[in-house]
């Protein structure tokens, strides 16, 4: 049991070993999830923070429309020369040309408002900016970004006003070297709708927050964005982070262990307001091995090994399985059919060298515990007491054992002292007959055994049998033979009639032919336990 | 309030023909430059709060009848003081130079337009609103009625602007969504919520200079000079013309303040009951300094980037 045993313990150490890897691979996956999450969050807020710079480029390009156009300029410049109020005309040209030109311009680039803005910063019309209705005196000049354009530069800006507007402004000119005579401003809202653009975009999570309150947050399917209303509890944190407060970004942040953030700073007059993006991944970790299979993809189960796995597994099985043969099964069957031999006779003792192991020591002993019993020349048995074992004793005999031919002659067949009835009297402690010469046989282990160590053979009854009997008969000579052999064990035979005998074998014949699908049962007589007892063994076919 | 404008009429308040009416009005009044419309010769003609919502009618009203009391008394002893400034293309808006500093990130990108004149690229103040010519008595004057000061477009109108010490401002937020003033290291104005078209008042505690904020755009900063013997203010138009109405006769010097102070040297002038004409010597509110403000706008003409670093830090916005 060596090997078996050290196979044990080395598939024990094995399995630990096992699960000790599988945690660390579960630590170092979530290390490597957490430090990849922090790349993609690095990579989402750049890629964001670089849309949104090219985004305003490209709606400053599409502001050169209204810039050169000269109908435009020639209200705006009407408009400076009457200082004290916007003239009407001014107003429904301006208008007109923001309609016309905000139509051609792509649906991609639209603005949600534009501005016309007159030398003193007044605001000459507007398209889109509704709060703004029917304020005569509307003006934007006080903004860095309207004051540049009204300067001569082109920029953007985020302005934070009753919403967050992404705006950019470029001067209108009438004369080239010649002071600008206004400024268009285009605005776009930063809402669901547009942070849904930039998410599709960028393939990120964002979320745009001003005044610590989140105001527009779009992401893609597979991430639920409602998620990001959780940054609104972290926000009074960012206050702390160094980074964001002197780089404009943050440090990669978990939220609830549940959601990885990165916030950064918008440019313009948000940056002073403290208002910027948050982009969002969830960490990519497991708790437990088990996360495995969760995590792994069709893709990844077919770069498992399988079936590397399973031919390890296989063959640790069989090893361990050829382990036991060798060491537990081929022993204990050595064992039984040399105990088989023993018990028919065939053999008066085991040898020992047949065996290994512990079986080998097995074996010296029962022969050494035979050859001491023989040398006392036999030990008086007890016969059972049957009321101890089957209760209550009936007056008929019982067949309490029985065996299919094939086993007929196995002495491991479980068998039952029939008794004859309640009625007779416990058998005498009688001693079995000693064997002719002990000591002499004892001295050699493969002399024949003692007949006194040998039941009555049962093949001389069971020959008597097979002549062409009646079944009467053969139950009659069954009956003579259970008597005789009663007697002969010292155990009394009063009561004990051939009708009551016939009673008990029929009913256990019915029983077993009925149970077994025997055709008949053949009974015979042996001793066991010092005791008479009856065998009986269902015939199949005829 | 066409019959508030009729109502003045009445009493030649408004008429441009009427040179010393407005003269009285525009010392007294202290009124909101944008409401002080230019006639034709650049006469600052007070027009009231004709385009205010509805709802400040009532106020607005109340305030113009005190000021319209007050120069009835006065105004036929107003003298007209008619000058002009120069200079003040040097000047440089300290907001709109802060914002030119990269590092401040006031933006993604920032470029010139070459065709636009170099000159124009410089971050000069738009003096209607952001210059105030002040007449200084050497005598301590009165508070004035209070004064409107509007809010909107990023921006007070006026920006500066000079009073004696317990005038009363009315901040009146003009655009769609909320304003929240303050006043910077003074606890008695903290930040409260302006909601659109709404007042909030805050008299001038004392002489000195108070820095107006606004929580909600830091973009906007206004100075309030509290100086005890200011007599009259003035705001230029864009060529820097401009027009006094001093009711008292007397010595006054004519300064002007630029981002909550002074700019430029003051100007000695004596007041009779004779309108005066000191155009010929332009009050020279900046000059330009050997270094040049060409060095100070250096890479105006550049593209600038975030990396961008050139900073503006003037002071008081006066290039030097």
């Amino acid at each position: 049991m060596l090997l078996t045993r050290f196979w044990n313990v080395l598939l024990a150490l094995l399995l630990g070993s096992v699960v000790f890897v599988l945690y660390l691979a579960v630590s170092m996956y979530n290390r490597s999830g957490s430090r990849t999450m922090a790349e993609r969050l690095s990579s989402d807020s750049q890629v964001v923070s670089w849309y949104l710079k090219e985004d305003a480029r490209e709606r400053a390009a599409q502001l050169i429309q209204f810039a050169v156009n000269p109908e435009l300029a020639r209200a705006l410049q009407k408009s400076n020369e009457a200082e004290s109020k916007v003239p009407p005309q001014s107003q429904e040209k301006v208008r007109k040309v923001l309609k016309t030109i905000n139509e051609r311009i792509p649906a991609e680039f639209a603005f949600d408002a534009i501005f016309a803005v007159d030398q003193l910063g007044r605001v000459v019309d507007h398209l889109g900016y509704e709060q703004a209705s029917g304020m005569e005196e509307f003006e934007l000049g006080g903004y860095t970004v309207v004051a540049d354009a009204l300067h001569g530069y082109i920029r953007d800006d985020i302005l934070v006003l009753d919403r967050m507007y992404r705006v950019v402004a470029r001067p209108v000119e009438l004369e080239a070297g010649q002071p600008p005579v206004g400024a268009i401003m285009g605005a776009r809202i930063v809402d669901d709708r547009f942070s849904r653009e930039l998410s599709k975009r960028t393939n990120a999570a964002i979320g745009f927050f001003a005044r610590g309150q989140r105001v527009a947050s779009g992401a893609p399917d597979n991430f639920d964005k409602s998620q990001l209303d959780q940054i609104v509890g972290d926000l009074e944190e960012l206050d702390r982070d160094e980074a964001y407060k002197e780089m404009g970004r943050s440090k990669v942040r978990t939220i609830m262990g549940t959601l990885g953030v990165q916030y950064a700073r918008l440019p313009g007059e948000a940056w002073a307001l403290g208002a910027g993006y948050v982009v969002a991944r969830r960490p990519d970790q497991i708790d437990n091995p088990f996360g495995f299979f969760q995590k792994s993809d069709d893709k990844d189960k077919e770069q498992g090994h399988i079936f590397v796995a399973m031919a390890v597994a296989l063959a640790a099985a069989l090893l361990g399985i050829v382990f036991s043969l060798f060491e537990h099964t081929r022993p204990l069957q050595i064992m039984r059919s040399e105990a088989i031999k023993l018990a028919k006779g065939q053999l008066d003792q085991l040898h020992p060298s047949k065996f290994r192991g512990i079986y080998r020591k097995i074996a010296s002993d029962l022969n050494d515990g035979i050859d001491a019993v023989a040398a006392k020349g036999g030990v008086p048995r007890k016969a059972a007491d049957l009321k101890q074992v089957l209760g209550d004793i009936p007056d008929q005999p019982q067949m309490s054992a029985f065996s299919f031919p094939g086993e007929a002659s196995s002495p491991s067949a479980v068998s039952n002292p029939m008794v004859a009835s309640k009625a007779l009297p416990s058998a005498p402690q009688r001693s079995i007959p000693k064997p002719a010469a002990p000591a002499a046989e004892a001295a050699n282990p493969n002399a024949p055994a003692p007949p006194a160590r040998r039941p009555p053979p049962p093949s001389s009854h069971e020959q008597h049998a097979d002549v062409g009997e009646t079944k009467e008969q053969a139950w009659r000579r069954v009956y003579q033979e259970f008597v005789g052999l009663k007697q002969q064990c010292g155990e009394k035979v009063d009561g004990l009639t051939y009708e009551k005998f016939e009673v008990t074998l029929r009913k256990n014949e019915d029983t077993l032919v009925q149970k077994h699908g025997a055709s008949s049962v053949k009974f015979s007589v042996y001793v066991k336990d010092g005791k008479a007892a009856l065998k009986a063994s269902p015939v199949r076919g005829s | 309030m066409v019959r508030l404008i009729r109502s003045r009429s009445l009493f030649n308040l408004v008429t441009p023909s009427c040179p010393r009416t407005l003269s009285s009005i525009a010392a007294l009044g202290y009124g909101h430059p944008r409401n002080m419309k230019t006639t034709p010769d650049n006469h600052w003609v007070w027009l009231g709060w004709n385009r205010r919502p509805r709802k400040m009618l009532l106020t607005s009203l109340a305030l113009l009848t005190a000021t319209a009391a007050l120069s009835l008394s006065t105004s036929s002893d107003a003298a007209k003081v008619r000058g002009i400034v120069a200079g003040f293309k040097l000047l440089r808006n300290p907001v709109w130079v802060e914002a030119q500093d990269a590092s401040r990130h006031a933006f993604s990108f920032r470029e010139a337009v070459p065709t636009v004149p170099a000159e124009t690229r410089q971050m000069y103040p738009f003096i209607p609103k952001e210059l105030c010519l002040a007449a200084l008595s050497a005598e301590k004057q009165a508070p004035p009625p209070p004064v409107l000061i509007r809010i909107g477009g990023g921006r007070t109108a006026p920006v500066t602007i000079v009073v004696p010490p317990l005038t009363k401002l009315s901040f009146q937020n003009t655009d769609p969504f909320p304003h929240r003033l303050y006043a910077a290291n003074l606890p008695s104005f903290g930040p409260s919520d302006t909601g659109r078209g709404a007042n909030r008042d805050w008299t001038v505690p004392s002489a000195g200079v108070f820095e107006i904020r606004d929580e909600a755009a830091p973009s906007l900063r206004m100075w309030v000079v509290g100086d005890d013997n200011v007599a009259a203010i003035a705001f230029p138009s864009l060529k820097g013309e401009f027009q006094l109405s001093i009711g008292q006769p007397g010595e006054y010097q004519i300064q002007a303040f630029f981002s909550g102070k002074k700019v430029g040297a003051p100007v000695t002038i004596k007041v009779t009951t004779a309108d005066i004409d000191i155009a010929k010597n332009p009050i020279v509110v900046a000059k330009k300094d050997s270094s040049g403000a060409k060095d100070k706008d250096k890479g105006d003409d550049a593209d600038k980037g975030n990396s961008d670093t050139e900073s503006g830090g003037a002071d008081a916005g006066v290039t030097k």
